[in-house]
């Protein structure tokens, strides 16, 4: 049959841009407002994560304008352009960047990073390249270059390369920075849980060191700029080596590649983590394995050798992977940052320790703001913002871990109307943040992330950790309410009341001076103890936030 | 409690008693309280000699404070109204008082936060002030609809003495086929007969008690005919009240057999309810009998009935009360009424209805097989 395959049909191999250029739905260009987004995404991401991975504080230009009609049936030209305040790119590397999939210096680094892969912003430039004509116009300029790199990089899909056109060197009145600039196709969609004013709002949100300017195609939103509300570099934790327990059998063995020839023993210990000498012995004791393969050279074992020490080590009780490699915002940050999301009447914030969920470390943040001017309906369901690796999710999000320990939750414990098995809802933005060097996405365009039983429980904690938190808000508030009901009461009712009993007595005009004196003095007693509740409730407020303030300190120490 | 004719004179006295009294507290920065009767069934207590449901001890007790200035205010508010109506001699429905009160706050918007936002509110201070005064509505001039208890009799004589001190003569013979419709207030009306009436029978259904009288019932029997027209009105109980003391004749009630008709509707005529245990004294017929439909009926006279359908929420819901009325229900739960407590006890256990219609299965082409069957059971002693 094989023979018979061979005379007909010739099998071919086809690039990974190929691959992608074909499948670029898979990637967030499912649609023109997809693409839109995704493409803004992309650049954003590259650039905060150079800036910080080079200690910078990020200051980021968008601007979006809308050039005409698109090439496409229903679309429309939009230019993109992102500017940033970056390192720069060597100019040998911007093809790399631009126009090549699967290039990336973070690519299972297992490091807390927006990008992964490699594959987001070429997709950009393929996106650019079919719906445009044209790829992504770049200016890079590294500290010390005097003059700027120009350049237009495409992608060479036959071959998974990028290329350079129209290269010029020109004058740039920055010390340093890129800018990157697409003509694609889309679509603008500005409001709406997939807009893209969710999208600016959330990535400052989760980002309190970025100064956004931004510059949109809508007459009514004027140019932007929302100032950095810190100055502290988020720490990028060094990466860690995987752990045994998250992988399978054909990346065990791709894993030991990266290694060459170096002996068995020696590829464990360095390239795994929770992997020591005691386990090694171990494996000999109880798994069964060889003594011998912990000799050879990795490059020499045979398939039959790895599956033995795969299998050894999955069944050994390993330690969890440990937490240092989680990066997180912080409550302080959070704090600070959420107040840039418009007016806001209070806000509480959670910043979970890091902790192990399906073996990978975890670090679960959640904000939750009030909006003083409220003008979306009472039952209207909550505004939600998703991020991942401090990226904003906007799609598909009933699939999503987020969404699904949103939803169970018990809001109504904390003040907060619920309707059955769905969000809360009220004037509230909820954030939640899931940070962690190895997350899992549901698919390739990185929106939704997967819901397994222990990361949903993770986030329902914090979630409700951060509920508890508001409901002492509430609490007090509707004491605030009550007080200022009694004392309306007192005034509207208590002169009808004495007036009708003395008409009824016909009681004179000092008698009448004398119980309205007397009433006053009996609801003011009233009045007085609900003011002694509301004090008693705010200073329960008080102390519990400087309890938590306290305990936050006492951790940071310790760890 | 005092005879009724006696306190109704009292009510002016009363409230401008009570008015001191918080005057006097407020004057002395005290908190008044105002202690009202308790209207439910754990407040309630029957006594076997006297046969109506009376109020026991307990009282609300509603103390002047932030939250309850408001249910004061409008209390004191109302009061005045009604005082005024007592003054005047002016009657109203508590529809109209709602709309009077709602006039005085139109003209004044000092008292703008008085207003009820609906009748339910206002009829709560109407009821709160028949409670904490110990009177019952009628007393206080608010009357309601004169629903049921249409009668029929050709022996039966009413004089009613007018507000202005004359009298009306109604002779119930002269009628024709029109009944006589009681008033709500029948402590106006003397009743006297043409001929020794024999007995009364209030029917449960008003269209049944039109088709015995239209079937010549009231012609062959000397007797009163009352359609009671479901839950007995304030005007049914007041007039059969009335019929029992003046007449001195033997009632009967005839109505269908299931929960509903005997712990709501037999009961509140026999014994008064819960919820006005102050007037029960004079809105409760204590002689009455149940003449039927009585269990036994069903296998004596082949009655057709049914079983309680599920579906069927009121007849459920009674079922279900029964069997708390029959634990907490002090007049079934007394031995005089066994008997009574024995019906319901069978409804529950064998949960089938028979309606009052049935007796017309008997014998479908004798249209006064009802009037048959209802006489028989009066001579043989065959009710409870």
């Amino acid at each position: 049959m094989a023979a018979h395959m061979a005379s007909t049909q010739k099998i071919t191999t086809s690039s990974t841009a190929e691959y992608f250029s074909k499948n670029l739905q898979q990637v967030g260009f499912s649609s023109h407002t997809k693409a839109v987004l995704t493409t803004l995404k992309e650049a954003v991401d590259n650039a905060l994560d150079a800036c910080e991975e080079n200690d910078i504080l990020p200051e980021i230009r968008i601007e979006i304008e809308k050039l005409g009609a698109g090439s496409m049936k229903n679309a429309e030209q939009i230019r993109i352009c992102v500017v940033d305040n970056g390192p720069g790119i060597d100019p040998d590397d911007v093809p790399k960047v631009f126009g090549e999939y699967l290039a990336s210096s973070k690519f299972g680094r297992g490091r807390c990073t927006r990008g992964q892969q490699g594959i987001g912003i070429s997709a950009a430039t393929t996106w650019a390249q079919l719906t445009g004509g044209k790829g992504a116009l770049i200016i890079t300029k590294q500290k010390g270059m005097r003059k700027a790199l120009k350049a237009r990089v495409e992608v060479d899909i036959k071959n998974n390369k990028g290329t350079m056109k129209d290269k010029d060197m020109i004058d740039w009145d920055r010390p340093n920075g890129t800018s990157v600039e697409f003509i694609i196709d889309g679509r603008i969609q500005l409001n709406g849980e997939a807009g893209l004013m969710n999208y600016l709002l959330g990535t400052s949100l989760v980002n309190p060191h970025l100064t956004l300017h931004y510059k949109l195609p809508d007459p009514e939103i004027p140019e932007t700029t929302i100032e950095r509300v810190s100055k502290d570099f988020p720490k990028i934790p060094e990466a860690v080596e995987p752990h045994p327990h998250t992988m399978k059998l054909g990346e065990f063995i791709a894993h030991s590649h990266l290694f060459g020839k170096v002996k068995t023993s020696n590829w464990l210990g360095k390239g795994f983590s929770r992997v020591g000498p005691s386990v090694i012995q171990e494996l000999i004791k109880t798994a069964g394995v060889k003594k011998a393969i912990f000799e050879k050279n990795v490059d020499q074992l045979d398939e039959a050798e790895f599956k033995s020490l795969y299998t050894g080590l999955q069944n050994l009780p390993l330690m969890a992977p440990s937490t240092s490699s989680v990066l997180s915002i912080g409550e302080e940050s959070l704090s600070k940052s959420i107040q840039r999301l418009g007016a806001v009447d209070y806000f509480s914030v959670v910043t979970r320790k890091p902790t192990i969920c399906d073996f990978k470390p975890v670090e679960v943040e959640v904000a939750i703001a009030r909006l003083q001017v409220k003008t979306v309906e009472q039952d209207t369901p909550v505004q939600v913002l998703r991020f991942a690796n401090r990226v904003p999710l906007q799609f598909d999000k009933s699939a999503c871990a987020i969404y699904n320990s949103l939803t169970t939750v018990n809001w109504k414990a904390y003040g907060l109307v619920q309707p059955k098995e769905s969000l809360p809802q009220g004037p509230y933005i909820v954030a939640v943040s899931v940070v962690s060097p190895f997350i899992k996405f549901k698919n390739a365009s990185k929106e939704t992330i997967d819901s397994s039983d222990e990361l949903v429980e993770e986030i329902r904690r914090a979630l409700m950790q951060a509920g508890q938190k508001l409901s002492k808000h509430i609490r007090r508030e509707d004491k605030a309410n009550e007080l200022e009901e009694k004392i309306r009461h007192i005034e509207q009712f208590g002169p009808i009341l004495v007036e009708g009993i003395c008409r009824i007595t016909k009681a004179n005009d000092t008698r009448k001076e004398k119980a309205r004196l007397g009433l006053m003095k009996l609801l003011g007693r009233d009045a007085q103890e609900a003011e002694k509740d509301l004090e008693s409730a705010s200073e329960k407020l008080e102390a519990h936030l400087v309890k938590t303030k306290k305990s936050e300190t006492v951790e940071e120490v310790e760890a | 409690m005092a005879s009724k004719s006696s306190v109704a004179a009292d009510i002016p006295k009363l409230s401008k008693e009570l008015c001191l009294r918080l005057l006097g507290d407020l004057e002395k920065a005290k908190r008044p309280v105002i202690y009202a009767t308790k209207c439910s069934l754990d407040n309630a207590m029957y006594n076997p000699k006297v046969g109506y449901l009376t109020p026991g001890d307990k009282k609300v007790a509603t103390e002047l404070n932030v939250s309850s200035v408001k249910k004061m205010s409008r209390t004191i508010f109302m009061l005045e109204i009604i005082l005024g109506n007592l003054e005047t001699g002016a009657v109203n429905t508590k529809r109209e008082l709602y709309y009077i009160s709602k006039g005085y706050i139109k003209h004044d918007p000092k008292l703008k936060p008085l207003d009820f936002a609906d009748q339910n509110e206002s009829d709560d201070i109407i009821d709160f002030i028949c409670e904490m005064l110990e009177v019952y509505r009628e007393e206080i001039n608010c009357y309601a609809n004169d629903r049921g208890g249409q009668t029929y009799s050709q022996q039966l004589i009413v004089t009613e003495t007018m507000v202005d001190g004359t009298k009306a003569t109604i002779d119930l013979s002269k009628l024709g086929t029109s009944p006589f419709q009681p008033k709500n207030r029948p402590q106006n009306l003397k009743l006297s007969a043409r001929k020794k009436i024999d007995f009364c029978l209030i029917v449960e259904s008003e269209g049944t008690a039109n088709t015995l009288v239209a079937n010549g019932f009231t012609k062959r029997n000397n007797c009163i005919l009352m359609g009671a027209q479901g839950v007995p009105s304030n005007a049914v109980r007041g007039w059969s009240k009335l019929i029992q003391d003046q007449l001195e004749c033997p009632i009967y009630f005839f109505g269908d057999l299931d929960a509903y008709t005997m712990q709501n509707i037999f009961r509140t005529l026999k014994a008064g309810s819960a919820a006005s245990l102050i007037r029960n004294e004079d809105y409760s017929a204590p002689e009455v009998r149940f003449l039927g439909v009585l269990p036994d009926d069903i296998k004596k006279y082949d009655l057709l009935d049914y079983p309680v359908k599920e579906n069927d929420a009121q007849e459920a819901r009674a079922l279900k009360k029964a069997g708390d009325v029959l634990k907490n229900d002090p007049f079934f739960m007394d031995k005089k009424n066994k008997g009574l407590a024995d019906i319901l006890k069978w409804l529950q256990v064998n949960k089938r209805r028979c309606e009052q219609q049935s007796y017309f299965t008997v014998n479908p082409k004798d249209p006064t097989m009802p009037e048959k069957i209802i006489i028989d059971k009066i001579k043989r002693g065959h009710y409870v």
